[in-house]
């Protein structure tokens, strides 16, 4: 067995009189590829929103890689260089360049010389397929290559684990599968993933397990090709059939 | 009512001439016709008397002054007779190109200042700090050759640019503390920071003046006294962030929370955050208030006059307060008015090019 990148023990998490978060139990191992999935309102962002400390949790214990995620601002700074994490709505810095986005935070968050940094982010774009738009603005571009860009910064600064917040729901159906391919690339490494989607296909492709949330429950945990046939649950068999229509 | 609708071929709309415009729009019809012929006579007569008044008659020189008054034009001979106590003030009369000079290399730094090769953290403190030695240097004087000029002394145009430019320098770095604050985690610090904004909003800026002026020297120990020109800038400058404190809050709330959170998620330090990424977009997005409040401050510097300190307003004021040229007011503030015209109008201008430069409204 490999060594575990990210547990959670106990987790609860509570919006004042809402309960988000109702005892997470999860052990993710380095290396996995792992698929959170659910009906909406069910807490699968909210959970994956604090394995880098976005979201403060009111009970439990996390401990991501060796550090443990809480108050500790040194060791969610520590957390954060080693976690890269991609948004729904991409939220690419829209005042500097693809460039720069993908250098200031190699020079700011690990201290990297800027032509390393520049030598790298192009490195990284080029992987992503989107170096010929180096030195245009983020609105000059077009969704799915802003997520393209948004991965390729996140890479920039070597991440072990890469956490993905619903990175296709923002975008256009033909760009999809642009963004989907770059990250079946990543999850074929062994680079951990922990990526909150809808798409069941890539699920299917490269998912070692399938969380399936519900009101703020881990209601199962399996690989693919089990839930997606033979959920044990019937919320999870009734979500299954719905989305894969 | 019918749903059907009749294919119509998509023509190009007719292209209209210059020409063609003008003569539709002008003279298109009997009333447009008129209109125009009678509103043309109207700003031909406006633009050839103020032409006449400023220009044609106009005595210029001050042997010629008898003629003024005696149905000529603009008296400008008071301003050849009197421009050294506009733009100077108190200022000793031989040492005045001192406050030329000094004026000269402020109004540099603050041009030098707003061209983009010069925004980095390292040119910028250099550049400012140059600036202001040279100007404080040339103006106070008090080491080799140059006599001690103290700053009760100081005015005219010189002190006008001077109390802007510190103004500024001060209040903005104090406006974005002070919006951090009012953000703050911290309730105390951002309730406190709050009240201590809307205090400060709330109260006349010749009342904190003038509490600068008159009021802290009696409260303060001895030790802790300074000049009344520093506590003036300093009580400007908390009044100048208190107002744009509020611009750059709202600058900092027009962001969506995904920038903070992507600029985190990235391990980037906090101060980084903050002036990397939402400091550079919260003024974007407010560049027209920012610019705003920059131009309301330049015209209220004139408020300092009222405790004793004869920057341009008041030394033009001072012209027309003697006998000799107490007629031609008119003329004065015409004069301060185009002095204030062109920094004011250069300033907007200015906006305007950054407006463009950093893309405003494009996302």
């Amino acid at each position: 067995m490999a060594e575990a990148a990210i547990v959670a023990q106990g987790l609860q998490k509570h919006y004042g009189a809402y309960h988000a978060l109702r005892d997470i139990n999860l052990s993710i191992e380095a290396g996995e590829t792992v698929v959170v999935c659910g009906p909406s309102g069910s807490g699968k962002s909210t959970l994956i929103r604090c394995m880098n400390g976005l979201e403060a949790f009111s009970e439990g214990q996390l401990n991501v890689l060796e550090y443990e995620v809480g108050d500790d601002l040194a060791q969610l700074s520590a957390i954060r260089k080693r976690v890269g994490m991609v948004f729904q709505h991409f939220n690419l810095f829209p005042h500097m360049t693809i460039l720069e986005n993908c250098v200031l935070p190699q020079v700011r968050s690990l201290g990297r010389g800027r032509e390393e940094a520049t030598e790298k982010a192009r490195q990284q774009l080029a992987r992503m397929k989107i170096d010929m738009h180096a030195e245009k603005f983020p609105d000059q571009i077009s969704g799915g290559q802003k997520q393209r860009v948004a991965l390729a910064r996140s890479l920039c600064l070597d991440p072990e684990v890469m956490l993905f917040d619903e990175p296709t729901s923002a975008l256009d159906p033909e760009m999809i599968a642009e963004v989907l391919d770059v990250m079946r690339d990543l999850a074929r490494e062994d680079m951990t993933i922990v990526c909150v989607t809808h798409e069941m296909g890539f699920a299917k492709a490269v998912a070692d397990r399938v969380v399936f949330m519900a009101e703020g429950q881990i209601i199962e945990v399996a690989p693919p090709e089990t839930i997606f046939t033979a959920a044990k649950s019937q919320i999870a068999r009734d979500f299954f059939s719905s989305v894969q229509s | 009512m019918t749903d059907v609708v009749t294919p119509s071929e998509h023509l190009p709309p007719p292209q209209n001439t210059w020409g063609e415009w003008i003569w539709k729009s002008f003279f298109g019809s009997v009333s447009n016709t008129l209109f125009t012929l009678a509103f043309g006579a109207f700003v031909v007569w406006v633009l050839s008397s103020v032409a006449g008044w400023m220009v044609l008659d106009a005595v210029w020189r001050v042997e010629d002054r008898d003629l003024c008054g005696h149905g000529a034009g603009a008296c400008w001979a008071v301003i050849e007779d009197r421009w050294r106590l506009i733009f100077f003030g108190l200022y000793p009369y031989e040492e005045q190109w001192r406050s030329s000079i000094a004026c000269l290399a402020l109004a540099l730094t603050i041009v030098l200042s707003c061209v983009p090769k010069f925004w980095s953290v390292r040119r910028l403190p250099v550049l400012w700090l140059a600036g202001f030695s040279v100007f404080v240097a040339l103006m106070r004087g008090g080491f080799a050759e140059l006599t001690l000029v103290t700053t009760e002394q100081w005015g005219g145009l010189s002190l006008t640019l001077f109390i802007f430019a510190s103004v500024f320098l001060i209040g903005m770095p104090l406006a974005v503390v002070f919006a951090l604050a009012r953000r703050s985690s911290f309730p105390v610090i951002a309730k406190g920071m709050g009240v201590f904004i809307d205090v400060v909003r709330s109260l006349p800026l010749l009342a904190i003046l003038f509490s600068a002026a008159v009021v802290i020297p009696i409260l303060v120990p001895d030790w802790l006294q300074s000049s009344k020109l520093a506590r003036v800038i300093v009580a400007f400058a908390v009044f100048f962030a208190a107002y744009q404190a509020e611009i750059i809050r709202a600058g900092l709330q027009s962001l969506s929370e995904g920038q903070e959170e992507a600029a985190l998620s990235l391990g980037m330090p906090y101060w980084s955050v903050i002036l990397d990424i939402l400091m550079p977009q919260a003024f974007r997005n407010t560049l027209p208030s920012t610019i705003n409040q920059a131009v309301i401050t330049f015209k209220e510097t004139s408020i300092v006059t009222v405790i004793g300190f004869f920057e341009i307003m008041a030394s033009g004021r001072a012209v027309i307060g003697t006998d000799e040229w107490g007629a031609q007011f008119v003329e004065i503030y015409v004069f301060l008015g185009l002095v204030y015209f062109v920094f004011v109008f250069g300033l907007s201008r200015y906006g305007a090019w950054l407006e463009k430069r950093m893309r405003v409204g494009h996302g």
